[in-house]
């Protein structure tokens, strides 16, 4: 049975082949043939200038981004460099904490205090 | 070889008459396979002309003029599944029209020879058309191409790049696939 369809496949598989006609291209195949290399020749070199022009731009855009980032830190010269510089150059915290610590001690425990203002 | 190697070098380096004469010298062979990868007679020219257009694109990305053949084989089996995926979107099965089409042919008996062979054909083509919509494209096209085109299986390694092992593999299981459709057609008295 498998043998049988197997060889009955082959058969449907050599008629097929008889069955594809043999085509014939058309007179205007090479014209119309050129013609679709065009329209895509066309589109290729539009896309393709345009990708030459984002490309362009962007690199022009790398480019001044590096440049400024090298131009900023020299004029900013004088300033704090980070925050956490600044944080460690500012002591008027630990000042205003003794300065609250003294003004919160009841007078009448530092009668020496009271007498001197 | 249809064309001598100096003439796909020349059209490689954009030499237009060159690959004029490279379409003419394979053009028909082209529009041969493609009737039987995709058999569709109505589309097989616009088929063969994307494989033109591609070929024309593709030209400087051969290696070397001796594995021009196939290279144009694959550009070719490429096109036709591209083709096959489309036209599978677009239309359903028509496994279920053949008995009628057969009553038709039943009917047709009395017309001429010439005719009655006409339709024959087309029945065949119909029918290996819907044995083959119920396998894969990639499937339809290696049998096709080993069964219907003729191609030996090293012919078959070159324009798949793959080893013999797996081609006879890839091509046992398409077969099976086949014929268990067509055992279900049979069944089902379409055949």
């Amino acid at each position: 049975m498998t043998g049988n369809d197997d060889s009955r496949l082959d058969d449907l598989f050599h008629a097929y082949r008889a069955a594809c006609p043999d085509v014939e291209p058309g007179a205007d195949f090479m014209p119309r043939l050129w013609q679709r290399i065009e329209v895509r020749h066309s589109f290729g070199f539009l896309f393709q200038r345009l990708a030459r022009t984002t490309m362009t731009a962007g690199a022009a855009l790398c480019v001044f981004l590096i440049l400024l980032n090298f131009v900023s830190p020299s004029q900013s010269r004088g300033t704090p460099p980070s925050y956490v510089d600044a944080l460690l150059a500012d002591h008027t915290a630990e000042k205003t904490y003794y300065t609250e610590a003294i003004r919160l001690t009841p007078p009448a425990e530092n009668p020496a205090a009271d007498g001197q203002h | 070889m249809l064309v001598e190697r100096e003439l796909i070098e020349r059209a490689r380096a954009g030499d237009a008459p060159a690959f004029n004469e490279i379409v003419f010298a394979y053009r028909k062979r082209i529009l041969g396979t493609i009737s039987r990868l995709i058999g569709r007679p109505e589309d097989v020219e616009d088929v063969a002309q994307e494989v033109f257009v591609r070929l024309y694109y593709s030209l400087d990305q051969l290696r070397s003029a001796e594995v021009f053949e196939p290279w144009l084989y694959r550009l070719t089996v490429n096109a036709s599944y591209d083709y096959l995926r489309r036209a599978k979107r677009r239309s359903e099965s028509r496994m279920a029209d053949l008995s009628e089409q057969q009553v038709v042919m039943a009917d047709s008996l009395a017309g001429g020879r010439q005719e009655q062979d006409e339709k024959q054909k087309s029945q065949t083509r119909e029918f290996m058309d819907a044995l083959f919509r119920h396998v894969s494209e990639e499937d339809r096209l290696l049998l096709t191409l080993k069964e219907v085109e003729g191609l030996s299986l090293k012919e078959l390694e070159q324009v798949y790049g793959v080893n013999e092992n797996a081609l006879k593999v890839r091509l046992f299981r398409a077969r099976q696939r086949v014929l268990k459709a067509y055992r279900t057609a049979v069944a089902n008295g379409k055949l």
